[in-house]
């Protein structure tokens, strides 16, 4: 099972705890505050820790393994910083995730070394801009974010022999699957996702990470056709 | 007679066209909101200031027939007519005189008509004797030519101009709220100027050529006070030169004592000005936003707003957040948004307002929302929720849009744990960045848009993400069949760069936007 390391249980770290073990998480919960870290316990979260965030020793002791992933969203937003610059030291190749809600804190965690930073107002105040100049794109984009729309997003990662490995993103239909191909991660080149909107055609290959958008229902379906045309080859 | 009159008063009341005419008048008139008044205000001006220049040309040229018609009957027709309608709407005679009936059928009296009338003439009366309405009435009289004198009308018609300066009416207004002050000052400067130059009278009749009469004296008293000292009067005795020293430092302090009751009347309201001033100039606009709270989400707002595309002002209530605000160079008004009185200042009969309901607490923006939806439906409400059970309430208030940031937070932290990939599309597609913006392009009539079958256009070329198309009342088409047919208010939802998509506008539309 997936770990995720949640430093803070307070006014974010709650939602995303449960959001996380939603998705199939294994949450541990780590807190400075007795009483918060109780509130934790209380919501059931088997695995939580209270130790001083600011000392080393107490973070190391922690059972980190590489693949974990570090979620940094204490209240208190220079202690979070401070952890976020902590944890990097400590850990260098762990992937780390931090909340802010300033343009400055979020300058000072990507320093700090986080690799995600979620801005608590960008999005939001881009959706203002969406509302003024865009009404009707924003809807679509509304249905994004919170699950009422039908429409959402969906990873597939190509698996070997499937009809769309070594297929050029120019020639495979999606439409006829209902799904729009947004951008890829082609291995070959970088680890950088790829819109299609650049205009490059791409060759795919097994192993390479497409993003779709279209109904929940034909992505589940398109998802299922990926992987059974690769028994079809077997 | 009494029933003729109630007649026609009735007719009138239930008149729509009449009543449509005079609410048009009295807005054009009197509302400094109304779109068209600066058109008007424009003309009198400008017709002002030509009867003044005739005036000046007059005094050293004689002047063509034409002038002297037109400043004869032009301007003093147009100035009748605008005095006779400002006391026309300025209250509704038939609205009396049906109340009064009604009244005294109620009460089962006999019904008086005279005294109804009465009561609305001594309103039109009362109207009349304010200080601009007599400006207003003398204004109309031409210049009388043969009499030297009474050319002195035409200055009449420039006091009128005050009516038309703002920046005069708020002077006026700053100087009437220190009125106890300055009436003290002027009793006092009567005072001192009526002893000094009553002493100085008494003093130096008999030596002094040119003191003859009380007259002169006070003359001199003035002069002497106000520090002018023309010198054709001075003191030539002892005792009057006494007079004049005491008279003089009285003088200054008097002076000193005005001004720095004036400065501090205008420091005081200075604050005041510069916001009505603001209130002003964004009310000209045909669309603004009003953000209300200086936090956070204001500031990643405004500074996501690439080069000022929008008209806003900032209503913040603290005053430290608000001076924030002022030394970002934003126009910022520190009041109270929940306040009735603060948002009704704004021009929602004539603009496009749209309220952004920023602030950090539920309670403050739900009532902001309530608060602009009450002063009119139109006013569009972006408000901000902490949680989505939030939403039920905001949409109860009748906010337009809900804005949930801590819930986006989530789902992003969410998406970029559980799906680092898509993370990056979803991010950079709701965060606008501009490779993937998600735009629209609406149909017009005459576009190559229009009628054209979806298979026909080619998105790919211009290197777009074809979506989907919104039609009006149905439901959202998400990749349409290539047979669907675009028609007129479409809007096609593509992705891509804003390069591509102004490209293909440019094309098809012939760079309509």
């Amino acid at each position: 099972m997936k770990r995720a390391f949640l430093f803070g249980y307070g006014n974010h770290g709650k939602p995303i705890a449960k959001g996380l073990s939603a998705d199939g998480f294994y949450v541990v919960v780590i807190e400075g505050e007795e009483k918060k870290q109780q509130q934790a316990v209380e919501d059931g979260f088997a695995d939580t820790y209270l130790i001083d965030v600011t000392n080393d020793e107490h973070l190391k002791k922690l059972d980190i393994q590489t693949q974990d992933q570090l979620v940094c969203v204490m209240d208190d937003e220079h202690l979070n910083v401070f952890l976020t610059l902590s944890l990097r030291s400590l850990f260098e190749t762990n992937t780390i995730l931090a909340i802010s809600d300033s343009i400055h804190t979020t300058r000072k965690l990507q320093m700090a070394g986080a690799d995600k930073v979620i801005d608590l107002y960008e999005v939001s105040a881009n959706r203002i801009h969406n509302i003024l100049k865009r009404p009707v794109a924003t809807k679509l984009l509304e249905g994004f974010i919170n699950d009422k729309h039908q429409i959402g997003f969906r990873e597939i990662m190509i698996p070997e022999g499937s009809c769309l490995d070594g297929m050029m993103t120019d020639e495979y239909r999606f439409e006829e699957h209902k799904v729009l191909l947004v951008g890829m991660i082609d291995r070959e080149l970088s680890n950088n996702f790829i819109f299609v909107t650049t205009g490059i055609n791409h060759k795919l290959d097994s192993g390479d990470t497409i993003v779709c958008i279209g109904n929940e229902e034909n992505l589940g379906a398109f998802e299922k056709h990926i992987y059974s045309s690769t028994k079809d080859a077997n | 007679m009494n029933q003729l009159i109630l007649n026609i008063a009735l007719a009138l009341l239930r008149s729509k066209k009449y009543k449509s005419v005079k609410s048009f008048v009295r807005d054009i008139l009197n509302n400094p909101l109304n779109p068209y008044k600066k058109y008007l205000d424009l003309t009198i001006v400008f017709l002002i200031i030509s009867s003044v220049l005739i005036l000046i040309y007059e005094v050293k040229n004689p002047v063509p027939e034409w002038m002297y018609d037109y400043d004869f009957y032009v301007v003093s027709l147009i100035f009748l007519i605008e005095y006779i309608l400002r006391v026309w709407v300025h209250n509704d005679m038939s609205q009396l005189i049906i109340d009064a009936h009604k009244e005294s059928e109620f009460l089962g009296k006999e019904f008086q008509i005279a005294s109804a009338i009465k009561t609305g003439m001594m309103e039109k009366i009362h109207y009349m004797l304010t200080p601009s309405a007599i400006i207003d009435l003398l204004a109309i009289f031409p210049a009388y030519r043969p009499l030297r004198v009474l050319r002195i009308f035409v200055l009449f018609r420039m006091l009128k101009l005050l009516r038309y300066t703002k920046s005069i009416t708020q002077f006026t207004e700053v100087l009437s709220s220190k009125r106890f002050e300055l009436l003290t000052l002027l009793f006092i400067l009567i005072f001192i100027v009526l002893t000094a130059g009553l002493a100085i009278y008494v003093m130096e009749e008999e030596h002094n050529a040119h003191i003859n009469s009380l007259f002169d004296g006070i003359y001199w008293a003035l002069v002497t006070i106000s520090t002018v000292g023309y010198g054709d009067i001075s003191p030539v005795t002892d005792g009057g030169r006494s007079i004049s020293m005491i008279a003089i430092v009285s003088g200054i302090a008097m002076i000193s004592f005005a001004t720095s009751v004036i400065v501090s009347a205008f420091s005081e309201k200075l604050v005041e000005l510069k916001e009505n001033r603001i209130i002003e100039n964004v009310n000209k606009k045909k669309e603004f936003l009003i953000v209300c709270g200086y936090g956070q989400m204001a500031k990643m707002f405004i500074a996501q707003t690439d080069g000022q595309k929008y008209n806003f002002v900032i209503l913040e209530k603290d005053p430290q957040k608000a001076q924030q605000a002022q030394k970002d160079g934003y126009d910022v008004i520190q009041e109270d948004a929940s306040r009735y009185e603060t948002l009704s200042k704004f021009n929602a009969a004539h603009a496009k307002i749209t309220v952004l309901c920023l602030a950090s607490s539920d309670v403050e923006n739900i009532y902001i929302t309530l608060n602009a939806k009450s002063i009119s439906r139109k006013i569009q409400v972006i408000a901000r929720a902490s949680s989505a059970q939030m939403i039920k309430k905001f949409e109860l208030a009748g906010a337009d849009h809900i804005l949930l940031p801590n819930m986006v937070a989530y789902t992003m932290i969410r998406t970029a744990i559980a799906y680092p990939t898509m993370y990056k599309a979803v991010h950079a597609i709701l965060t606008g960045k501009n490779i993937a913006r998600i735009d629209e392009v609406r149909v017009y009539e005459h576009d190559g848009l229009h009628d054209k079958r979806v298979g026909e256009i080619d998105f790919k070329t211009y290197k777009l993400l074809f979506i989907g198309i919104y039609r009006d009342k149905e439901e959202f088409m998400f990749i349409p069949s290539k047979d669907e047919i675009l028609q007129l208010g479409d809007v096609l939802l593509v992705m891509g760069r804003e390069l591509s998509l102004n490209y293909f506008m440019e094309n098809y539309q012939g760079g309509l936007k």
